[in-house]
């Protein structure tokens, strides 16, 4: 009996420890559930100077972003118009305006409760992640969509209040490419972060 | 009163004369909205491809609607937010967040009967039923009890909605002074909200009327958290940006 007992112990832990796993590491809701901690974590932590956590914040951030498909939806056609200088270049000066503007809207609401409800398998490779901000008057609806990229589900957009933040920028950015062409498109950009930045340290 | 009736009536008459660009405009926008979802699936490390269903936004009047979104947002900046951050250090948040639902309370009737148009059974059920608990065991609406102990949520409706729901398109977009963006067709919603199914419409005199939507305007900017200043500081056009979230969000709020 005592055997049969430990057994069953046995089996059952391993059961549980095999099923923390899976849902820890694989799926997007635990996935993506833990960077939004892990940001909304550093953000609370006041003992660190201003630098330091920025650049944790940036490092889990870039854990978790996927810059590269953001681009791409962002220019859509123009993006294979683009020279691989002028993608890249975009990339880069994109990922610090999204870091940015997703940076300061999390800090916003840092001391509010932050839902993650469920998840849809749009396939294999994609996935939706619908999560809620609580707050008194409101619960705001934040949706991740994410593609699974190595093993890693990656945000590739993130749609809050039936806004998408990339078909957003998406518009704008057609209307200045439209006008003046993508080199402007991106000393703008350029321009836009060097006074933010000096808005921010001011 | 009258003026907003003369209004509206002559809205929904012009708009007469364009229905059928809307037609077109609310034709391309459902062929669009059902192409969407084909294209974001196939390829794996190729995001070029999504873009294509966009909505496409009318937007003739630019020019113009810039004009007033310089003038919303001086508005905005040297009147409206200065006012808010004074109202912030004199009321306390847990009060301007019950005021937020009085307001919202008052506007139960525009919920209900948009609802209730949309043939939303359910949906219409829950508002009236928000309404009576709210107003009764919530005091005129200040707490918000129904979605705190019967976990019944809001569910915003209005006649714009209404219109979208029957497949009536947004039409060109405009930006009304102080109120921000819109399109003809959640304008037309909104003057035939504001004017029947509104209660604060049915005060006798324009003073009072304004009275009450400036506290309302300012209780809502005092709850927010800078969401405007956030875009501006973001995009490189704030126009743009605002244009293309707005039609998007309106376009969700229809769908559901």
């Amino acid at each position: 009996m005592k055997n049969y007992k430990s057994l069953y112990l046995l089996i059952f832990s391993l059961l549980l420890s095999i099923s923390g796993v899976s849902t820890a590491d694989n799926s997007p809701k635990s996935q993506l559930e833990s960077s939004v901690n892990k940001i909304l974590d550093i953000l609370k932590q006041k003992d660190l100077d201003t630098a330091s956590r920025r650049g944790k914040i940036r490092e889990a951030i870039n854990e978790r972003f996927y810059f590269r498909a953001m681009s791409q939806q962002t220019l859509s056609r123009n993006w294979k118009k683009a020279s691989p200088e002028q993608q890249n270049k975009f990339v880069s000066l994109f990922s610090k305006q999204l870091e940015q503007a997703y940076i300061g809207r999390l800090e916003a609401y840092t001391n509010e409760k932050i839902e993650f409800l469920r998840v849809k398998m749009k396939n294999a490779k994609r996935a939706v992640v619908y999560t809620k901000i609580i707050t008194k008057t409101a619960d705001i609806p934040i949706n991740y969509k994410l593609a699974l990229k190595n093993g890693q589900w990656l945000i590739y957009d993130v749609v809050i209040e039936e806004v998408s933040l990339i078909s957003n920028y998406r518009s704008s950015y057609k209307d200045i490419i439209k006008k003046s062409g993508i080199d402007s498109l991106l000393s703008q950009m350029e321009k836009k972060l060097a006074e933010n930045k000096t808005a921010n340290a001011g | 009163m009258n003026i907003k009736i003369q209004l509206s009536l002559f809205i929904l008459l012009t708009s007469l004369f364009t229905a059928n660009t809307w037609a077109e405009t609310a034709n391309t926008q459902a062929i669009q909205l059902a192409a969407a979802p084909a294209s974001t699936t196939s390829q794996d490390d190729d995001f070029t491809d999504t873009g294509d269903d966009d909505i496409e936004i009318s937007d003739p009047f630019q020019s113009f609607n810039r004009a007033i979104f310089k003038f919303n947002d001086a508005a905005y900046v040297h009147v409206l937010k200065p006012i808010a951050r004074g109202y912030r250090a004199v009321v306390p948040q847990g009060g301007r967040e019950s005021i937020s639902n009085f307001f919202s309370n008052l506007l139960a009737p525009v919920r209900i009967v948009n609802s209730t148009i949309q043939l939303k059974g359910q949906d219409a059920s829950n508002e009236t039923f928000r309404f009576l608990i709210n107003s009764t065991i919530g005091v005129f609406g200040l707490f918000d009890v129904a979605k705190n102990d019967f976990k019944i949520n809001i569910k915003k409706e209005d006649f714009g909605q209404t219109l979208g729901h029957y497949g009536i398109g947004n039409g060109p977009y405009i930006v009304i002074p102080l109120l921000g963006p819109s399109t003809i067709r959640d304008g037309i919603g909104l003057l035939v909200d504001g004017t029947w199914l509104d209660p604060v419409a049915y005060l006798d005199e324009t003073g009072e009327y304004l009275a009450v939507k400036f506290i309302d305007i300012e209780t809502t900017i005092s709850l927010d958290k800078d969401t405007y200043e956030a875009i501006k500081k973001d995009s490189l056009d704030p126009y743009i940006f605002l244009r293309d979230a707005y039609i998007q969000h309106r376009a969700g709020a229809v769908k559901k």
